[in-house]
C-alpha cells in the first residue's frame, strides 16, 4: 500500500490486489523518521484511476459487446501485471487518530511521508490495546471481521444516551437484549418499554429451560399484573397523566387537583369515590364533563384499581432489581395508543419520583420505538433532565426520522445496523459524534446482524461487530402466513 | 513523385459474398522508460482474421528490450536472424539512431507475422497495415516482394490500407479527393513513380468502400491481374465488416497491438519488479526553458 494523498482528514492509499483491504478495517500508516504513525478507518473502497483502463476495457469489446476470442502468447506473462495493475484499489480513509510514542491523540495535523511511510492493517484487538478499551465490566458485543472479539465496557454506557437504529430484522432488538442481560448481569436495574412482547422470555433459553437472569426479569403487563390503586399514586404523577396522555386542560387540571386533595384528606381515594366527586363538585359543566371523560379513560384502561393487590408494584420490582440487579419490562403488546402513554407517563413519573428520593441510584431506559407512546416534551427531559436524576436511555428505533435532530447530537453512542435509504442515513449522520461519510459509506454495507458501534464505548474508534447470538428464548417475531402454510 | 493523377471514371465495387479468409496484421512500439544507459521498448503484435463470421486473434508480446549504444546492433541482427534465418548487416545504410530502433524491431516483426500469414493462408485476403513501398532501410525490398511471391503462390491477395498518405494530385491529397460517385468504388493512379531506391510493389488505388466521407489510399500487388484486384476488395467488401471505409479486421489488429497507459505501467512494474532496473524520469529540457511553449520533446 502507498499513501496517495492527503486532504484534511481523509487520506488515500494505493492498494494492490494481494493486499485485501475492506470498508471498516483500520489501517497504519507509519512514518518511521517522524516517529509518529496516523490511525486510519477506511470509509470506502474505490477502482484506483489508471490511465488507460477505458481503452482497455473498451479493446476487450470491440465485436458488437461480444467479447472477441484469442490466444495471448505473452512469453514474459506480463498479463498477470496488467492485471495487478488494472485491479489496484483506492482506499478513502479518515484518519481517526495519531500515534506516538505508544500514545494516541486525535490529531490529523501533520503530513507522513509519501514515499517512506510504510502502511499495514491494523487488527482489532492492537487498537482495541492502543485505545485502552478494556474496562472492568466487559460486555462481549460480538466477533470482528478478523476474528478477535470486541468487548465494550459497561460502564461506558453509564450516565449515556444511546441509540440502536437501522432498517428492520437487521438485529436491533437483538442487541438491545445483549447489552440489557450483561447490564443486568453487573447488577443494574434496566426497565424496558417492550412494544411487541419482544422482552418477555428473556430469562429463558431457546430450549425453553430457565436461564440465569430468570429470576431477574420482571415482566409487567398493564391491566393484568401491572394494576395501580389510586391511593398509592403521587397526585403530580397523575396530573402527568391527565396532562400529558389524555390531554386535560389546564383549568380541568386545577380542579381535579382540589377534588383529588380533598379525597386524600379523608381518605377516601379509590375510583368509586373519585367518579362520585366529580359528580358533585361544584363546578362548570365543561370542566366535569372534560373530568368525566378522563376518569372514563383511566377506568377503562384497567390499568387503575382500587384492589390492586396480587399485582406486582412497580416499586417493588425497583427495589429488588437494586439490590441484585433486574430488569423490568413493561410489556406494551396488545395496549391501546392512550392506555400505551397512560402507563409510560405512570412508570416514567414514579421513576422520576424514585430516583428524586434516591431510592434508587440509576436506571437504564430501553426504548423501543418511543415515537409511538413517548410524549413530545419528554424526549428533551429524557436527555437532558432525566439524565440528571439517573435516567440513562437506549433507544432502538428503525426509523431513524423519529427521533429529533438534538437527540442524535447528544447521543454518546450509537450502535447502527444496515441502512440502505439515503434519508435515514443522511438522519443518523447528524449525530455528533460521528462523520456522515462513516455513516453513509459503512453502513449501507453492513450485512444482517452487523453493527457499526460508535461513540464513546468505542473511545470515537468507529467498529464493525457481528453481534453474538443469545441463548434467550425469541419472542416478538412477525407472524407468517405462509410459514403455516408451508 | 510526378504527374500523379486519378482516373476520373471509378471502379465500382459489388460486395462478393463468396466465402472468403480475411486476415490482418499490425504490430505497435513504445518506449516505456529510459536508463541510464539507454532506453527499454515493447513491441507488440497481432493478427487477426476472420472466419465463419467471426474475428479471432493471436496476439504476439509484448517483448521487452533494453536498448543501448552498445548493443542496439546486436539486439536488431539477433532478431532478424531469428525471424528470417539471416541478418543483414545494415551497416552499409548508416547505424540507425537509438530512437529509430523501436520502429525497426517492430517492422521486423510485422514483417515476420505477415510472412507466417501468407504461408498459411490460402485463397484469402491478406490486409497490410501501409503501403507496398520498400526500399528503405525498416523495409527491404526482397524481404516484400518474398511476402507478396508467397501469398501470391497460395492463391492470396495482399490489400494494403495506408491512414495517412502524402501522394497529392494538383496539389490536393488524393484521399481528399473525391469525386461524386456512389461508393464503393475505386479509383486509379496513374503516373505514380517511385523515387529510388524505393520501389512501388503495388499500385495505388483511392478506396472509398463506404457511404460515409473517408477514403484511404489502398495499394495492391502489381503482380495480380486488373480482374483479381477488383474481386478481392469485393470480397473485402463481401466478408469483413467497413466502417469509415475501414476494413474491421485491421481496425482490430491495430486496436490489440497498441499499448495503453496501464499496459505501460504495467510493463514498467514488470521491470521494476523482475530485474530491478531503475527507470529514470529525465526533465523535459523543452518544457523547462520554454514553459507552457515548450511542447515537449520529439523523436522523430
Amino acid at each position: 500500500m502507498k499513501l496517495y494523498k492527503k486532504e484534511g482528514n481523509i487520506v488515500e492509499i494505493l492498494s494492490f490486489p494481494k493486499e485485501t483491504v475492506e470498508k471498516g478495517d483500520y489501517l497504519l500508516v507509519e512514518d518511521g523518521d517522524a516517529g509518529k504513525a496516523l490511525i486510519v478507518q477506511v470509509i470506502d473502497v474505490q477502482f484506483a484511476s489508471i490511465p488507460g483502463i477505458l481503452e482497455e476495457l473498451i479493446r476487450a469489446l470491440p465485436d458488437g459487446g461480444e467479447q472477441i476470442r484469442g490466444e495471448d502468447v505473452d512469453p514474459l506473462e506480463i498479463a498477470p501485471h496488467i492485471t495487478y495493475i488494472q485491479d489496484a484499489s483506492l482506499l478513502i480513509g479518515r484518519i481517526r487518530a495519531t500515534m506516538e510514542n505508544e500514545s494516541l491523540c486525535p490529531s490529523s495535523s501533520w503530513l507522513p511521508s509519501r514515499s517512506q511511510s510504510i502502511i499495514r492493517k491494523l487488527p482489532v484487538p492492537t487498537l482495541l490495546k492502543l485505545v485502552k478499551m478494556e474496562g472492568k465490566f466487559p460486555i462481549v458485543l460480538g466477533g470482528t471481521k478478523d476474528s478477535s472479539l470486541l468487548s465494550i465496557d459497561a460502564s461506558s454506557l453509564d450516565g449515556r444516551l444511546n441509540i440502536i437504529t437501522g432498517k428492520k430484522g437487521t438485529g436491533k432488538s437483538h442487541l438491545s437484549k445483549l447489552l440489557m442481560l450483561n447490564l443486568v448481569g453487573y447488577k443494574v436495574t434496566v426497565v424496558v418499554f417492550d412494544l411487541n412482547g419482544e422482552y418477555l422470555s428473556l430469562g429463558t433459553t431457546i430450549d425453553g429451560k430457565r436461564n440465569t437472569y430468570h429470576d431477574k426479569i420482571h415482566v409487567l403487563t398493564p391491566a393484568q399484573n401491572f394494576r395501580i390503586a389510586l391511593k398509592q399514586l403521587n397526585i403530580n404523577v397523575m396530573l402527568g397523566i391527565l396532562v400529558h396522555a389524555l390531554h386535560l386542560p389546564g383549568t380541568s387540571a386545577r380542579e381535579f387537583r382540589r377534588i383529588w386533595q380533598s379525597l386524600k384528606e379523608r381518605g377516601m381515594l379509590d375510583l368509586h369515590e373519585l367518579s362520585e366527586a366529580i359528580r358533585n363538585w361544584n363546578c362548570n359543566q365543561h370542566v366535569r364533563d372534560a373530568l368525566f371523560s378522563r376518569y372514563h379513560a383511566l377506568v377503562n384502561s384497567g390499568f387503575f384499581a382500587d384492589d390492586a393487590a396480587g399485582s406486582m408494584l412497580l416499586e417493588e420490582c425497583l427495589c429488588k432489581a437494586k439490590e441484585h440487579g433486574g430488569a423490568i419490562v413493561v410489556n406494551l403488546q396488545n395496549t391501546s395508543t392512550v392506555d400505551r402513554q397512560i402507563v409510560v407517563e405512570y412508570v416514567l413519573g414514579k421513576l422520576v419520583e424514585l430516583l428524586t428520593s434516591w431510592k434508587l441510584r440509576a436506571v437504564f431506559l430501553f426504548a423501543e420505538e418511543a415515537h409511538i407512546y413517548l410524549r413530545e416534551t419528554y424526549w428533551d427531559d429524557i436527555v437532558t433532565r432525566m439524565r440528571h436524576f439517573g435516567i440513562f436511555t437506549t433507544f432502538i428505533t428503525n426509523q431513524p426520522d423519529t427521533i429529533r435532530d438534538n437527540i442524535y447530537r447528544q447521543a454518546d453512542n450509537i450502535f447502527l445496523f444496515n441502512f440502505t435509504n439515503e434519508h435515514d442515513l443522511d438522519v443518523v449522520s447528524r449525530a455528533s459524534r460521528v462523520d456522515a461519510e462513516t455513516v453513509r459509506s459503512i453502513a449501507r454495507d453492513l450485512p444482517p446482524h452487523n453493527c457499526l458501534v460508535l461513540g464513546k464505548v468505542v473511545q470515537d474508534f468507529p467498529m464493525v461487530v457481528k453481534v453474538k447470538a443469545l441463548d434467550v428464548k425469541t419472542m416478538g417475531e412477525t407472524r407468517l402466513f405462509f410459514k403455516e402454510m408451508s | 513523385m510526378q504527374n500523379l493523377q486519378l482516373k476520373p471514371q471509378p471502379l465500382s465495387l459489388k460486395p462478393s459474398l463468396k466465402e472468403t479468409i480475411v486476415a490482418a496484421v499490425d504490430t505497435s512500439t513504445m518506449k516505456i522508460g529510459e536508463t541510464n544507459t539507454g532506453i527499454v521498448i515493447a513491441v507488440r503484435g497481432a493478427n487477426v482474421w476472420k472466419q465463419g463470421g467471426n474475428y479471432r486473434y493471436t496476439r504476439l508480446g509484448p517483448f521487452i528490450f533494453h536498448i543501448t549504444e552498445e548493443n542496439k546492433r546486436e539486439v536488431y541482427n539477433t532478431l532478424e536472424k531469428a525471424y528470417f534465418g539471416f541478418a543483414d548487416d545494415y551497416s552499409h545504410q548508416g547505424t540507425p539512431n537509438l530512437l529509430q530502433i523501436p520502429t525497426r524491431i517492430a517492422n521486423l516483426l510485422e514483417r515476420w507475422l505477415q510472412t507466417m500469414l501468407s504461408k498459411t493462408m490460402a485463397n484469402g485476403l491478406i490486409l497490410f497495415d501501409g503501403s507496398l513501398t520498400s526500399g528503405t532501410p525498416d523495409n527491404r525490398t526482397q524481404r516484400t516482394k518474398e511476402i507478396l511471391g508467397t501469398a501470391r503462390k497460395r492463391g492470396n491477395v495482399v490489400l494494403a490500407f495506408s491512414k495517412m498518405t502524402t501522394l497529392r494530385v494538383n496539389g490536393h491529397l488524393i484521399t481528399d479527393f473525391l469525386p461524386e460517385h456512389r461508393p464503393p468504388c475505386l479509383f486509379e493512379t496513374v503516373n505514380l513513380k517511385s523515387k529510388p531506391p524505393t520501389v512501388l510493389l503495388g499500385d495505388v488505388y483511392v478506396a472509398r468502400l463506404t457511404r460515409e466521407n473517408y477514403a484511404f489510399r489502398l495499394d495492391i500487388d502489381r503482380e495480380i491481374s486488373h480482374e483479381l484486384r477488383i474481386e478481392a476488395v469485393e470480397r473485402l467488401l463481401g466478408n469483413d465488416l467497413l466502417s469509415q471505409s475501414y476494413p474491421e479486421t485491421l481496425r482490430l489488429a491495430h486496436i490489440l497491438c497498441t499499448f495503453t497507459a496501464n499496459e505501460v505501467l504495467a510493463m514498467q512494474h514488470f521491470i521494476t519488479f523482475r530485474y530491478g532496473l531503475q527507470i529514470v524520469t529525465r526533465p523535459d529540457i523543452h518544457r523547462l526553458l520554454f514553459g507552457p511553449f515548450g511542447k515537449g520533446e520529439s523523436y522523430s
